[in-house]
């Protein structure tokens, strides 16, 4: 099975990562999202429930980085 | 002789028009709708190498500036996908050209651009607030705008007051101000 980070961006739904959830170093994946976030401010929402996580862990196979939203 | 011509013309017609239109029979477009293509990532699955053994397999270079190879009415429509699939998620309903969403008594209506809340929609006389909303990708398809700010109200209802409060700051679905220097 295959679990995958992805995004909405200017060309529509991305993926930035996908990966095993079993056999994965879900720090790695941890930090690869920490990175992402620290550039562009999008933070993973769990795709299963609709709720922010804090971290992803192997029980996630769909998370979805939302970007931050300016009001004006 | 000119009854029996006569009365063969409706079948020469019938037979003409059966043998015209089963040759243009495949080539009419009439209600023929495309099946919805597979992704096509073109550029975007030769940039993909797997990092082992960790097992990751990382999108390679800008993560932002990617060229995605698929085409606009794809895109489009997986857009819209994500769309629906959020709405069930919050619990959100399709109201006109926008979308209802209701978090305790407060009710917010999200519309390409545009969010407006109701606090107390059980009060008939309570007003509302508007404000537009962006995200950060401008470039971003109306439906997953939609869907973005529907997953943070819900989450995080408070923001509302951030994007009426401070046009132009950008807020991250925890409500810290981002800022492109971070």
């Amino acid at each position: 099975m295959t679990a995958k980070i992805l995004t909405f961006s200017s060309h529509g739904d991305t993926t930035l990562l996908e990966y095993d959830p079993a056999t994965a170093d879900m720090e790695e994946v941890n930090r690869v999202i920490a990175e992402y976030e620290a550039k562009t401010g999008a933070q993973p929402f769990d795709m299963t429930t609709g709720e922010r996580i804090e971290k992803v862990t192997r029980r996630q196979n769909e998370v979805l980085m939302v970007h931050p939203i300016a009001g004006g | 002789m000119v009854p029996l011509a006569l009365s063969l013309i409706p079948f020469l017609a019938v037979t003409l028009r059966r043998f015209v239109f089963t040759g243009m029979g495949r080539e009419w477009p009439v209600g023929e709708i495309d099946a919805p293509r597979p992704r096509q990532n073109g550029p975007l699955e030769q940039g993909l190498y797997i990092i082992d053994p960790t097992g990751l397999t990382l999108v390679a270079g800008e993560l932002e500036n990617r060229a995605d190879g698929a085409d606009p009415v794809d895109r489009k429509y997986r857009a819209q996908r994500y769309l629906c699939r959020i709405v069930a998620l919050t619990g959100a309903t399709q109201i006109g050209g926008g979308y209802a969403l209701d978090v305790d008594t407060t009710r917010f209506k999200v519309r390409d651009g545009y969010v407006r809340r109701v606090q107390d929609v059980t009060n008939p006389k309570c007003g509302y607030e508007e404000t537009c909303f962006y995200p950060a990708h401008e470039e971003m398809p109306k439906a997953e705008q939609i869907a973005t700010a529907l997953l943070q109200l819900k989450n995080n209802p408070a923001l509302f007051d951030g994007w009426v409060a401070q046009n132009h700051v950008a807020f991250k679905a925890d409500g810290q101000v981002f800022t492109r220097a971070q």
